[in-house]
């Protein structure tokens, strides 16, 4: 991707994408650089957190480039990308409030579970049980516990952050663009104003589980996280929610 | 099997302790071999009770343990806004207390208490294994 040719490539999709809405070109950028992100995401992986949910945060970030790359600038897509990639996963951990220490076994623990969770949930057809996970891992129910509870862990410091969908547009945006279940009587609903500042990807996951009442597992597969992962924006923004209220 | 037991706790309502209220959750409902989503569900309907029911003193809660379930009853509690929540029906598309908790667990319930306080009830099952 580094060669001459690549990069003309890639301003040609880019033009393609920015002068004539051709979606397609969008997709096919995102393609060429997922090896970035993946590199990028190795650098952070062993912090307590899955390498798959790190890759898919680099993701997000690698799409806000795509997005926001202005065709006047004279740099690669792979130079401007870089620093958004690196910025959205450092913000995620910092989101997930990893600076309080956790024990390196722990976080070990809790970045191989979210893994044996899909794992399990496939071989079973539903939710594991916490000894199904433990035998998975080799380890006790204890510690499954102990070790989820370190990765359902949010920063509470970002409950009080402005709200990050605010100034960013969500490249998930796009499957929360005709809410029509809560944000259609948002103005009636006391929790509607706070519900209005998630990011557009948090409202839909909640629309889903909510309103949908579909199951975490289902979610995950929608929106292409791990179910871990879902969990923890479902009660991160519930949090939110309510601290906005009070 | 599990036969039945009762797990009485007393936690602070500090949001500090929330996770330990979690763990323990985790723990009882690992007990009746609860899925991973299932215990989620049971942690989340209690955490957002708990926070409706403020940030300061402590609350009792009464883990009822059983074959498949857990009854859980959270108070008393002073906060009365919360039994309107749960028994105000929820208009359509709006997120209030009582539509996670239609979600989140199989039943739940207010009770008055004696002194003009109110005990939540939820119950959760397990799922098919």
């Amino acid at each position: 991707m580094g060669s001459d040719r690549a990069r003309e490539q890639d301003r040609e999709l880019l033009r393609r994408y920015h002068e004539n809405g051709d979606t397609s070109a969008r997709e096919e950028l995102i393609q060429r650089h997922l090896p970035l992100v993946r590199s990028l995401a190795r650098r952070y992986a062993g912090r307590g957190e899955a390498l798959e949910d790190i890759e898919q945060v680099g993701a997000i970030g690698l799409i806000k480039a795509i997005d926001r790359f202005e065709l006047a600038r004279q740099v690669s897509l792979a130079t401007y990308a870089t620093p958004n990639v690196v910025g959205e996963i450092k913000r995620h951990f910092r989101d997930k409030g990893w600076a309080i220490r956790v024990p390196r076994a722990l976080q070990e623990l809790n970045a191989s579970m979210s893994g044996a969770i899909e794992r399990l949930t496939v071989k079973l057809s539903r939710s594991p049980s916490i000894a199904e996970i433990a035998e998975e891992l080799e380890t006790t129910p204890e510690a499954v516990l102990e070790a989820l509870e370190v990765g359902s862990a949010y920063s509470t410091v970002s409950l009080s952050a402005a709200p990050s969908g605010t100034e960013e547009l969500d490249p998930l945006e796009t499957i929360g663009e005709e809410d029509e279940g809560f944000q259609r009587s948002e103005d009636r609903a006391a929790l509607a104003p706070a519900l209005q500042r998630l990011p557009p990807r948090e409202r839909e996951i909640l629309r889903m589980r909510f309103e949908d009442g579909l199951p975490q597992t289902q979610i995950a597969q929608r929106v292409g996280l791990s179910q871990m992962h879902v969990s923890r924006l479902i009660r991160k923004s519930l949090a939110e929610m309510r601290e906005q209220l009070s | 099997m599990v036969s039945h037991e009762r797990i009485q706790l007393e936690a602070p309502l500090a949001p500090d302790f929330q996770p330990v209220v979690r763990l323990i959750i985790g723990g009882i409902a690992e007990r009746v071999d609860f899925g991973f989503e299932e215990i989620d569900d049971l942690q989340l309907a209690v955490e957002r009770l708990l926070a409706e029911a403020g940030r300061s003193g402590s609350v009792s809660l009464t883990f009822d343990v059983g074959d498949g379930h857990v009854r859980t009853r959270i108070g008393p509690l002073s906060e009365r806004s919360i039994a309107d929540a749960l028994q105000e029906p929820s208009p359509p598309g709006e997120l209030t207390l009582r539509r996670i908790l239609q979600t989140v667990v199989d039943s739940f319930g207010v009770e008055e208490a004696a002194d003009g306080r109110i005990v939540v009830r939820l119950e959760k099952l397990r799922g098919p294994t």
